[in-house]
Formats: structure tokens, sequence, C-alpha cells
């Protein structure tokens, strides 16, 4: 499904039922002035409705370039037939990835760059601030901050199950916002970790990361975008951390 | 059984005996990795402290028990499938592969497993426990176990291990009772300079050749460091007392990291050297 998050951002979702409710698996689309850029390109197990969707949405024009937060199937496994379908698109990881290995062999080497945490790049013209993801599943994870809109593609970061009744929603348009128990059950699952993690050190660089970036839309993987509240969310986030830890290590 | 290297490059794929029925199948780069790990140490908080110090290569290993059953622990990569599957059939003849045992779905890790389960179509797909969307990372239909369970395979029995450092939410850890084997995937590994002939070597035949347990505990702590970012919001002393509470367990007699060189003996004295490497990775 399609939705129109802000400006010239989109997104297409999938959903897969879960024990918790409804999980999402998103594709992001900037449709950047007939150059379009896609952030994650989705689970080989959804490619026949993304690759419609996306035709749709880009009408014809082929994307310039896909950017991975990370090499997971739900992030990357349509990247091969993506690159089947559009042989010129170029892919952007995070400079800890290991191109060779962790994307999959259709791909050439050659159309794939690297990208490290700090760096303002302009892929297909767009300036876009490549982030430190603080919520990483993988090394080679990477938040990607796009200044024009204020997203923040936050990969596996920010995500949250839902109802199947709210399943359209995005995150603010829930009763409340996302809550603290929504962020619990995807993060302790996702960041197996956080319950070796003392939240006050965690939170003091999740504050500083916000204090550096306007952030006004929040753009998760696995649950809609949040496009309101983000010092809330951000807060709830937070507190699911914290519950997570006191959890035990054992937990 | 002396090693037997299957491609090259990019592709190739190592096999060697660990003991005579449990085989490490490796892929590491050998010439290739200057390229490739050129800036390994440069990207490091302290990289004063290592840059120009060493060409080092970063192996890709899966484990394969051959016994009344068989089975595999991880697959390796996509791109050395081909060689991968030359290494299996290498190491079981006609046998056939039971079990296809996944410590997580990255494609290092998980990404040949349809290829396997292509080549041994009986063989059953066994991941973490927690999981409800394996689909969706080519894992449909697997097993999903917890830790202590144990997969009897003949005289060798194969115990879940709950994992203590990960990067992905769903992990496992494994634990050899017949030969001591703990296998940490992605947790406690060294690296290997190609040009010193290291590629494929156990750690004890480096150590022999001049690998030093300061460069281990610097290993320990570089890779713990790239693998495990959170670290740097953890308590060392609890991370080493849990190190100290997992190896009390098990008493291991070999350690197979994914991606280091096997440890086959003993594993307890290295012990200081994996806390020290630990406690130093979370003060990067």
């Amino acid at each position: 499904m399609i939705r129109h998050i802000v400006d010239d951002v989109y997104q297409i979702a999938e959903y897969l039922p879960a024990r918790a409710g409804v999980e999402a698996v998103l594709v992001y689309v900037l449709l950047n002035d007939g150059l379009p850029i896609l952030i994650d390109c989705g689970a080989q197990v959804h490619r026949v409705g993304i690759m419609r969707e996306l035709t749709e949405l880009l009408d014809a024009r082929a994307p310039e370039v896909v950017i991975l937060t990370h090499s997971e199937l739900p992030h990357a496994g349509n990247l091969s037939h993506i690159a089947r379908e559009w042989p010129g698109v170029r892919v952007i990881v995070s400079n800890v990835m290991l191109p060779y290995i962790e994307i999959t062999p259709q791909v050439p080497l050659a159309n794939i760059s690297t990208a490290h945490a700090g760096a303002l790049l302009t892929p297909a013209g767009r300036p876009l601030q490549f982030v430190f993801a603080l919520l990483k599943d993988q090394p080679g994870s990477q938040w990607i901050f796009d200044p024009r809109t204020g997203v923040l593609f936050c990969g596996d970061g920010f995500g949250y199950a839902t109802t199947a009744a709210d399943v359209q929603l995005f995150g603010d348009e829930l009763p409340g916002g996302v809550s603290v128990a929504q962020f619990r059950g995807h993060h302790q699952t996702a960041f197996h970790y956080l319950r070796w993690v003392i939240p006050e050190r965690f939170n003091a660089d999740m504050d500083a990361l916000f204090a550096r970036h306007d952030v006004r839309v929040l753009a998760p993987i696995h649950g809609n975008a949040i496009r309101a509240d983000i010092p809330g969310h951000v807060a709830r986030l937070q507190q699911a951390v914290a519950e997570i830890r006191a959890a035990g290590v054992h937990a | 059984m002396t090693t037997t290297v299957f491609g090259e490059g990019l592709e190739r794929v190592a096999v060697r005996a660990i003991t005579p029925d449990i085989f490490w199948i490796t892929h590491c780069l050998g010439d290739a990795a200057a390229a490739i790990y050129a800036n390994y140490f440069s990207m490091l908080p302290n990289a004063a402290d290592y840059t120009g110090h060493r060409v080092v290569d970063y192996p890709f290993s899966a484990f394969l028990i051959r016994d009344e059953k068989t089975l595999m622990i991880d697959t390796g990569a996509p791109r050395q499938q081909a060689n991968t599957l030359k290494a299996v059939e290498h190491v079981l003849g006609d046998q056939p592969l039971d079990y296809i045992w996944i410590s997580h779905i990255e494609l290092p890790h998980a990404g040949n497993a349809p290829a396997l389960k292509r080549r041994y179509p009986m063989a059953e797909y066994v991941a973490a426990a927690g999981g409800e969307q394996y689909a969706l990372h080519g894992l449909e239909g697997a097993r999903l176990t917890a830790a202590g369970e144990v997969f009897t395979l003949g005289k060798h029995a194969l115990e879940v291990v709950a994992p203590l450092f990960v990067d992905h939410g769903l992990s496992q850890w494994a634990f050899e009772r017949t030969s001591g084997m703990l296998f940490t995937a992605d947790w406690a590994h060294n690296l290997h300079e190609p040009a010193r002939g290291e590629c494929f070597m156990f750690l004890d035949e480096m150590t022999a050749g001049g690998y030093t347990a300061a460069l281990h505990a610097d290993d320990i702590a570089v890779n713990a460091w790239y693998q495990f970012p959170w670290l740097k919001w953890t308590d060392p002393d609890e991370v080493c007392a849990a190190i100290d509470a997992l190896f009390d367990r098990y008493q291991p007699r070999i350690l197979a990291p994914s991606h280091g060189n096997v440890i086959r003996g003993d594993v307890m004295g290295y012990l200081p050297l994996i806390k020290a490497g630990m406690r130093k990775a979370i003060a990067m």
C-alpha cells in the first residue's frame, strides 16, 4: 500500500501477521525531482506487490539509488530483482558493511558504494546525512537523515507492531501515538542486546542525536512512519529501553 | 585430513577437519584481503594504536558434524555457494545432510540455506525460538529451538546455547558435548594475516608461527567493537561475569567462532585474554 508521508517522500508497505498484531515491512521512496531514491527494498516474499507499487509510484522512471539501512532480507531481499529490472541502479551501504559477501552477488560490486556515519552525501543530487545508527541489528546498519524533509530513516529502530484494525495508520494517528509497550515489544526482540545496555548512557546518546538533527518524521522499516510528536515518541522509546534493561540481562 | 580449497579469490572455500568428524568450512580472501580490509584499523576510534600495523583477513565459517545424523552450523554466503556445496559434498560423500542449523539470519551465516535445502531436500532448517517471520529470511518452516535443547546425532550431541553477545536479535550459539566445541557465532574471534600464511590455520598453529597473546587480545577488542557497537553502553564487570559463567558452565575444549581461527586446545587458558579484549572494546 502506498501512502504519502511528506513532501516527496512515500512509503510502500507490506504487512504480516505477528503475535503482537501486525508487523510492517516498508520501502521508502523519495521521488527526488525525477531521480528516485529508495530506502531499503523489501522482502523477496513481497516482490510482486512491491514491484507493482514501485512501478506505479515511479511512473516509469528508474530508481537512481537504493540506500540500504542494512542487508538483511526484509530490507534487501528484492535487491537482485531491482538490479535486474533497472541494471543501472546504484546501491549505498554503510562503510562497515562488506558488500562482496553481505550483498547479493547479482548486484555488480562496481555499482555499490559505501557511506560512513557522519558523511553528508548527495546521491542523485539529494543532500542526505548518514547517521550512526543507535539501534543496530547488524554492524553495517545505518540511519539516514533527509534535511529537506526532516525524515530520519531509522531501519529497525523505532519499529512497532500494531493491530489489524490500525494497520493503515501512521504512528502518530494511533490513539496517543506509538506506546511504550509497542516499542518494547519490537525492540526487545529486534535488539536482544538491549538487556545489557545501561539506559542512561544509551538515552544520552539518543538525546544528542535528536539535538543534532531537526527530525520531524521517524521512518522505521517495521512500522508506519511517525509524523508528529517526535519528542514524545523518543521519550517512549527511551522508556522502553529502560524497561528492557530492568527485565534483566538474563531475560 | 589436510586443508582442501575449492575455488579462489572472492569465491574460495576451504574445508579442514577439527576432529575426525567435525569439519571447518570457511571462506577468507587471502591475497585479495588487502584491498577489502585496507581500512580495518584506520576506522577505529583509537586508530593510532593500530594504523599500518597489519594487513588482516576475516573468515566466514560454517561447521559440519558428521555422525549417524549430520548437522551443519551456518551455511556461508551466496557468493561462495558453489564452493560451499562442493565442500559439504566432499565431507558427506553419499550421506545426506539432516540439519541446517542457523545461528542468525545474516547472509554470511544463512545465505546458502535455500541452496543446501535444494541439494539436500530432507534437511531441516533449525533457527532460534522467538522468531515468527523466518519466511522473510528464506527459512520457511524452520524448526525453532530454545537454549538447552539437544540434537543427538549419534556419538555427538549439539546443545543449543543462549548467546551472550549478538547483533541480530534472533541468535543462538551451540555446544557439542563430545568434543567440547563451543560455537560462538560473531563473538571472540581473532584476525589473521594472509602474508604470514595464516589462512585456514588453527590458532595454535598461528601461535607457533609468532601470533602473540597481545595481538589476540587486540583482535578480540577490535572485532567486538565492530561487531557489537552497543558494548560502549555496557558495564564491563557484568560482561566479564557472564563470560566467566559461560566458560564455567561448559568448560569448552574447542572454541569455534564464525569469524576467527579455531582454537582446538586449552580454551580455558584463553579466558583472561578474551575478557581483557572485551574490556578494551567497551572502553573504545
